[in-house]
């Protein structure tokens, strides 16, 4: 557990150390919601229809943003990796008394107390400037999502990292994985009225497993049966990243 | 292999093969053995790419040897490689600070993962600043520091932790004179106080000074082992003048190669020449001062560069 606390201490001053990062990570949501939410609930001003039921795209959209906001903090954590190898610093790492699950854990827990705040601030600001009708009574379960949800993408985005040497060749595995993954999913639009092939995709990513969870407890959208499933799911893709980030970190040895 | 008690590291026959797709593996080390006992300054030398780091790396389990065994701090590196690691703290060969942290913030963190307490951080960390000339930048930004005080920074961090056993990869690497001396000082006070020391360097001197006991490595094996004294007798059959002249000018210098030394090296009006002991000593002398005047002189057994020189040409000659 000290070790753990250690690398949490280590990224909180880090992260510290840049005004700018702590800005982006606490508030982006919110101004994603406010500025791109609001776009498109203007122009579909007739809402959206989420299995049968009616939304403002505002409401609809909360869920998005909080899983795409849980989606960048992974890539920001992840893309560490490759800072720390340029510093020279993650070999010496290597060296330290821990093991190496409790280096991984350390480093996402720090981000997951982040991904809490940003999400109690844009489900806040979200109620209070944009009249979210949020489920309350469920906002505890939402934080335990974007916890699981950042934790399980940095741990799947972590054995890229590790594995990719070069800076460039990762940048491009990202920028593919965000388009395919973000785009592919339930997180702009419902995949009711999508194509087929595109709805069946979106089923089969973790994305759409994750933000249909959180749609579920932060306004209430969806079936309690197909929404445990895919929180089963998710968490299932969760253990297996974090077993595959530890051995390609094991490997590495 | 049952290590004694006084055993601070115990190496028997490590293999290290690299594979790689498409090309030959490379045997990095082949069967090295070594012991260090606790307390001790073990020098591990040799020239680049002969293993140095490779070892250093399995045993401080960054890498897993492809045979053999290595036990450190009485754990194996390979079985119980979290238990090794809470034996030992590293300097390794490339720079490692946190670049966006400041000096004081890289040994705090330092210290929290390795388990200290503030207050004790607190302590050690003003001792350590002072040590290593930090003082006056301990609010920099590492990223804002030379390279040489960065090199500091990252030295002085294994000294403000109590880990019995420390490596040092070419530790001393773009520091200057002063601050050089200064890390060996601390070297050589925290021996004493019982740590391990294990470091490798190109700088022969700087070993020959600092080791108790040292081994060549060359090719991934051990070319020789032991006390500095016990190196040094391997190459008896040498000696090292030194011959100081008004002026070395580039005709002298091309006259005293056409004597066949074994090794020869200038610094300024000072000439540093390796000869065989069966060598007529009066006879060249004389031929040297007739050429030009010796304005002084000295005669002294092998240096230990020399014998490293020696055993690599050998080595090079029986691999020819």
């Amino acid at each position: 557990m000290n070790a753990i606390g250690a690398v949490m201490y280590r990224e909180y001053k880090i992260r510290i150390t840049s005004l700018m990062w702590l800005f982006y990570d606490l508030l982006m949501p919110f101004a994603y919601l406010l500025i791109f939410g609001i776009g498109l609930d203007r122009a579909f001003t007739s809402g959206v229809v989420v299995q049968g039921s009616l939304v403002s795209y505002n409401e609809f959209f909360l869920a998005g943003v909080l899983s795409m906001a849980c989606f960048g903090i992974a890539i920001n954590t992840s893309y560490g990796f490759f800072i720390d190898r340029d510093n020279g610093i993650f070999y010496e790492f290597l060296t330290y008394p821990m093991t190496r699950g409790e280096f991984l854990l350390g480093k996402i827990m720090f981000n997951c107390l982040t991904a809490i705040t940003q999400a109690m601030i844009a489900v806040a600001l979200g109620s209070v400037v944009l009249g979210i009708p949020v489920r309350w009574e469920f906002f505890p379960l939402v934080l335990v999502g974007v916890s699981l949800g950042t934790a399980g993408w940095f741990f799947f985005l972590a054995i890229f990292a590790l594995r990719i040497r070069r800076n460039d060749m990762f940048n491009t595995f990202i920028n593919v994985a965000y388009f395919i993954l973000m785009f592919v999913s339930s997180m702009f639009y419902p995949l009711d009225p999508m194509p087929a092939w595109l709805r069946n995709a979106s089923y089969l990513n973790p994305i759409t497993w994750h933000t249909d969870a959180l749609r579920y407890f932060t306004i209430g959208v969806g079936e309690f049966a197909t929404v445990a499933l895919e929180a089963g799911a998710f968490f299932v893709f969760l253990v297996a990243s974090f077993i595959g980030a530890v051995k390609t970190l094991q490997r590495m040895s | 292999m049952h290590p004694h008690n006084d055993t601070a590291i115990a190496v028997r026959n490590l293999v290290k093969i690299f594979e790689k797709r498409n090309s030959t593996p490379v045997r990095a080390l082949d069967g090295v053995s070594f012991t260090v006992r606790r307390g001790e300054i073990f020098g591990l030398l040799g020239p680049n790419g002969a293993g140095k780091t490779t070892t250093i790396r399995i045993l401080t389990t960054l890498l897993k040897p492809t045979g053999g065994r290595a036990i450190v701090g009485g754990h194996d590196v390979q079985l119980s490689p979290l238990e090794v690691r809470k034996q030992l703290c590293v300097v390794l060969q490339d720079n490692a600070v946190e670049l966006y942290l400041s000096v004081i913030d890289n040994l705090k963190t330092f210290g929290r993962f390795h388990g200290m307490g503030r207050q004790e951080v607190q302590t050690r960390m003003d001792q350590v600043l002072g040590l290593f000339g930090l003082d006056d930048v301990r609010h920099a930004k590492a990223i804002d520091l030379s390279g040489g005080i960065k090199r500091r920074l990252q030295v002085a961090k294994v000294f403000l932790v109590d880990k019995p056993i420390v490596f040092l990869d070419e530790a001393t690497t773009g520091m200057d004179a002063l601050n050089k001396r200064a890390t060996l000082r601390a070297i050589r006070d925290e021996a004493s106080k019982g740590r391990t020391i294990v470091l490798t360097t190109h700088i022969l001197e700087e070993a020959e000074e600092l080791c108790d006991q040292l081994a060549i490595i060359n090719h991934g094996t051990i070319a020789a082992s032991g006390s500095v004294e016990t190196v040094k007798a391997l190459g008896l059959g040498f000696l090292t003048l030194k011959l100081e002249f008004a002026k070395v000018p580039a005709t002298l210098l091309k006259w005293l190669k056409s004597l066949d030394p074994l090794r020869i090296e200038t610094k300024g009006s000072l000439v540093e020449m390796t000869i065989s002991k069966e060598t007529n000593l009066i006879s060249l002398l004389s031929r040297i001062n007739k050429e030009r005047t010796i304005t002084s002189l000295q005669v002294t057994g092998a240096s230990l560069e020399d014998v490293f020189v020696e055993l690599l040409d050998k080595q090079k000659g029986s691999l020819a």
